[in-house]
């Protein structure tokens, strides 16, 4: 029994209260029923309502020809958008049900996408150009070196099915060459890659002039006409940039401030300390930024899929 | 049994009103967080932007290099994150063709090869019926490879992209069939959702001719901190979310209003802004249960310590 209460509360989100059903097993399935006959019933009628709305809107024909396969998409993606909503109520089984055809659909389509746009092309049209042309990619271009490309394809394909190997029940090292080989490669592509953009282009770009310069031109005085008024109007004086002044100091600042408190060679008290405490301070501001704008992603997906639901699947709006 | 937790997590026992936000069930909050969203969206609320630096910068990158220049756009991203991405790309397909820039199409992310057509047809050739395949723009589609193909696109694109999406060759199609790398661009625009995206611009083709071509970004709010830091000495525009989609769509739409179909142009490049109706009422919402929240914290403490 505390079994049971134990996975029923795992299921929930947290704060929300536990399921009825450790007390009471049957009610929770047939409010679930009840629950799902009425989405139904409702969505039907919705339906059926847009449907005679736009036949009584139509004034021609041709208007009022109903699009039934864009009308099955609409509606099957208006419902598991509500099905996976709902779990903001409770965890159910509609929701479940959304949540397992998302996932297998998401996987089975990564599975096919891998294949026709990375098998097929980079490894089958080397080893078999001419039956890949003919069964699956007309376009696949004509190699110069076919024979030098189908014997390059031969070290993917074996380092390939050494990666497998590892669901074999013996000789489960060998998938570990090909493992190393891929962090090998894909550490020394990063590696150059992070020095040149991430620590000399930004260190390069975080040297610079403290006080910030601008230019502005002098506007002339009014009534004045005279030649030398003219040309001062023309000619641009440097001034101080105050706000951009006030950007580099914070970014000089900043940047010292929180490597101080990444650097442990020191112990953080005096200067070190307190320039680690300044550290503290403007990562807090960071993530807190970083976290306004996930905030603001995230709310722009329900609005997103709220007006698919109010306009393409209601026709409201 | 229900009750007693209802009361446990709705506070309806009589406790002063500060106790009971404490134990507040979260579904209200949930509750009240669509409403805050829902009501703005059938309201249609819509409240004046004002552009800020980087989105105006995004717009002088493109306004910056000569009408009729080669752009290149990246669709790196997919319908899970069009919802920020879409009005961006909307906005700068219509700007890079109002300024008579050629465009040539791909995508890091599989599915963005789709968001790429869908564009093309409810913008360029909605708004622009004069831009022609093969030499006015062209749809390299996707290719699998991660920062890979950003590298080798940095120095052969004909070895990366032999055909365009749709199997022709690029020797045949004028516009790319001189093109030999990312150099050959003056304007580089990855709309990015994450990883690959433009992160690797920076880092594979930007970092490799930094001088060579502009290199803008639209970015999702998850994503847009890793990207600041490289704007502006690595990347001319950055556009942040939803706001700077919105931003971006007020310069586009003043510069470049539509004769013919206003209202279309209205509706298709105004998503940023109609999306950021919802997004005050509910970041309104949501600092107020903050203040709430931690009145409600303090005011528990006291009590604590009282006893």
């Amino acid at each position: 029994m505390n079994a049971r209460n134990t996975n029923d509360d795992a299921g929930q989100p947290d704060g929300c209260p536990p399921a009825a059903s450790a007390a009471t097993p049957a009610r929770p399935s047939l409010r679930f029923l009840w629950l799902s006959l009425a989405v139904l019933g409702a969505s039907l009628t919705v339906f059926g309502t847009a449907m005679a709305a736009q036949d009584a809107g139509a004034t021609d024909a041709a208007q009022a020809t109903v699009a039934l396969s864009k009308s099955i998409g609409i509606w099957c993606a208006a419902l598991m958008t509500i099905g996976i909503l709902t779990f903001l109520y409770k965890d159910n089984p509609f929701y479940k049900v959304c949540e397992s055809i998302l996932i297998g659909v998401s996987a089975a389509y990564w599975m096919v996408n891998g294949f026709w746009s990375t098998l097929v092309p980079n490894l089958f049209g080397k080893l078999m150009p001419s039956v890949v042309r003919e069964y699956a990619i007309p376009s696949l271009p004509v190699s110069d070196t076919p024979g030098f490309d189908m014997a390059l394809a031969f070290v993917p394909l074996a380092l390939g099915l050494m990666l497998l190997w590892r669901l074999a029940p013996k000789g489960g090292w060998i998938s570990v060459w090909p493992l190393a080989f891929i962090i090998g490669t894909t550490a020394g592509i990063r590696l150059v890659a992070s020095i040149e953009a991430d620590l000399l282009a930004q260190a390069s770009a975080t040297i610079r002039p403290l006080v910030v310069m601008k230019d502005s031109v002098l506007a002339p005085a009014a009534g004045g006409g005279s030649a030398a008024t003219a040309e001062m109007a023309a000619t641009a004086v440097r001034t101080v940039d105050f706000w951009g002044t006030v950007g580099a100091v914070t970014g000089v600042v900043g940047v010292l401030s929180v490597l101080s408190y990444f650097f442990f060679s020191l112990e953080h008290k005096g200067a070190v300390g307190k320039s680690a405490r300044l550290g503290v301070w403007f990562l807090m501001i960071t993530f807190g930024s970083a976290f306004g704008l996930t905030v603001m992603g995230r709310i722009t997906l329900l609005a997103q899929r709220l007006e698919f639901l109010f306009k393409d699947w209601l026709g409201l709006g | 049994m229900n009750t007693n937790t209802h009361d446990r997590q709705g506070g309806g026992g009589g406790g002063s009103f500060l106790s009971r936000l404490g134990g507040l069930d979260r579904r209200w909050i949930f509750l009240a967080m669509g409403l805050s969203i829902a009501v703005p969206i059938l309201l249609k609320l819509r409240f004046p932007e004002v552009p800020g630096p980087m989105a105006r910068a995004t717009f002088d990158a493109i306004e910056s290099i000569p009408a009729g220049s080669r752009v290149l756009l990246a669709f790196d991203y997919d319908p899970a994150s069009a919802g920020e991405l879409q009005p961006m790309a909307n906005a700068m397909v219509h700007h890079c063709a109002a300024r008579g820039h050629r465009i040539v199409f791909m995508a890091l992310w599989p599915l963005g090869k789709q968001m790429a057509d869908a564009t093309i047809k409810d913008v360029l050739l909605e708004f622009h019926p004069q831009y022609a395949y093969g030499t006015d723009y062209v749809q390299l589609g996707y290719k699998a490879g991660n920062e890979a193909v950003v590298k080798l696109m940095a120095t052969d694109i004909p070895q990366q992209y032999s055909t365009d999406a749709a199997g022709a060759a690029l020797a045949s199609l004028p516009l790319v069939a001189d093109v030999k790398s990312t150099t050959d661009f003056k304007l580089v625009a990855s709309i990015s959702a994450g990883y690959p995206g433009a992160k690797e611009w920076v880092q594979y083709a930007n970092s490799a001719n930094p001088e060579a071509f502009k290199l803008v970004s639209g970015s999702t709010g998850v994503q847009v901190s890793q990207l600041l830091p490289y704007y502006p000495a690595q990347m001319e525009g950055l556009l942040v979310a939803v706001k700077g989609a919105a931003e971006y769509e007020m310069l586009v739409t003043a510069a470049y209003p539509s004769a013919d179909k206003p209202d279309l142009l209205a509706e298709r490049l105004g998503q940023g802004r109609v999306r950021m109706g919802p997004q005050l009422v509910a970041h309104l919402l949501m600092i107020g249960l903050i203040i709430l929240g931690n009145i409600a914290m303090v005011a528990g403490r006291s009590r604590g310590g009282a006893r």
